[in-house]
């Protein structure tokens, strides 16, 4: 500025009048004083908006926590249910095994039933027909007696010539001396041997004797019978007839006569070979009647 | 091969079959036969058995008499002893049992309880 600029300029200043001075001086004074509240109330909000702002920021995290916790209650729910029906399906499962299992049991026991009843009756057959010695057929009715049925008090009978009574052939329990023919048709044992059928009682509360035994079978040639097999009574820890002992009584009926018949007449016989002459002859003739 | 080895001792050729068959039903036995008590001496004499079936009347030698001669054996002394028999009283089991049977089944036998027996008895 030059030095005349500053002279006009000091002319001017002291040119305006001192109220104006004073009511600029207090007006700058107000200026400044109500840009420092101002500022210091703009301050103020921006510290309020900057702490609601903060909390703002809590709160949305609080939110955002709460939800990806509801999230997974929510899931872990549908798991929960997903693996109750899993269960529900898998309890389901197991039940059906569990009946298939004993279902497969009892078929089991039944099968291994079966097969010792069979058993029973291939070995009584291949014994009885083992042996050409009428002391082994009788040797093997027996057993099979006494082994297979439990038979304890029994005889066998075998018709004589005639065809009107049977002799006692063997027996077990009871002397063979004692024992007297059965004449046909008379009681219960002469009943059978006439009638062929066999009579087997279930009942044995009452007991069993040979006049009235437990079980009368008759053994049958063909549609003859020529014999019976009396059991009168069984060992103490047989509580019944098993089913196997109905079979064995069927076998001893249809086989026991064709055993003793073979063995009878190979004991006359001169050895195998001349047992087996003329066999091929009777394939040649006519079968009898 | 078999895992375990049986002493069937029988005088009935029919039984013996029978309990040889049902025996047979469980795979891991092998199955040796003796006629009477002196011919399962004699074997057991031989060879070293998991198992002894047998019965009690037996000409030459019974069961019972078998049964403590198999427990006076060194070699044997443990070894399971069913037996078979036709004699159903308690005194006949009691007796048995006394002299060291483990088992008492009676005539005429049910396959499946001499199975479960044996199987009871060799833990199978």
């Amino acid at each position: 500025m030059s030095d005349e600029e500053s002279e006009q300029r000091g002319q001017r200043t002291s040119d305006v009048p001192v109220d104006l001075t004073r009511e600029r001086e207090t007006f700058v004074r107000q200026f400044l004083r109500k840009g420092v509240e101002l500022t210091e109330t703009v301050l103020e909000e921006n510290k309020t908006l900057h702490d609601k702002l903060n909390a703002a920021q809590r709160e949305i995290a609080m939110l955002r926590a709460q939800v990806a916790s509801d999230d997974a209650i929510r899931d872990l729910l549908k798991k929960i249910e997903s693996l109750e029906t899993e269960r529900n399906k898998l309890l389901e499962k197991s039940t059906e095994l569990e009946e298939t299992t004993r279902q497969k049991e009892t078929r089991n026991v039944e099968v291994e039933q079966e097969l010792h009843d069979l058993a029973n009756l291939y070995i009584a057959s291949s014994h009885l027909h083992s042996t050409l010695s009428v002391r082994g057929v009788v040797k093997h009715l027996k057993e099979l007696l006494q082994q297979l049925v439990g038979a304890e008090i029994y005889a066998i009978y075998l018709m004589d010539g005639d065809g009107t009574a049977a002799k006692p052939l063997a027996c077990d329990g009871v002397e063979l001396s004692a024992l007297s023919p059965v004449v046909k048709g008379e009681g219960v044992v002469g009943e059978v041997m006439m009638t062929g059928i066999p009579k087997v009682s279930e009942r044995w509360d009452e007991g069993g004797t040979l006049e009235a035994p437990l079980a009368a079978v008759p053994i049958m040639v063909r549609d003859q019978a020529v014999g019976v097999i009396a059991v009168a009574t069984v060992f103490e820890q047989k509580e019944r007839w098993a089913a196997v002992d109905h079979e064995l009584f069927k076998l001893l009926g249809s086989h026991a006569a064709t055993a003793l018949i073979a063995a009878n007449l190979y004991a006359d016989a001169d050895g195998a070979l001349v047992a087996l002459s003329g066999v091929a002859g009777h394939l040649t003739q006519p079968p009898s009647s | 091969m078999a895992d375990f080895s049986c002493l069937v001792v029988e005088d009935s050729p029919m039984m013996r079959q029978l309990l040889v068959f049902a025996l047979a039903r469980i795979k891991k036995i092998a199955v040796t036969e003796a006629e009477d008590g002196v011919d399962a001496l004699r074997k057991l004499a031989n060879t070293r058995f998991d198992l002894v079936v047998t019965d009690i009347n037996m000409p030459i030698m019974d069961g019972l008499k078998l049964v403590k001669r198999i427990r006076s054996d060194e070699t044997h002394k443990d070894v399971p002893i069913i037996i078979i028999t036709t004699e159903g009283s308690t005194e006949d089991r009691q007796r048995a049992m006394a002299l060291g049977a483990n088992a008492y089944i009676t005539k005429p036998i049910q396959a499946p309880q001499v199975i479960a027996k044996v199987k009871e008895l060799l833990k199978l």
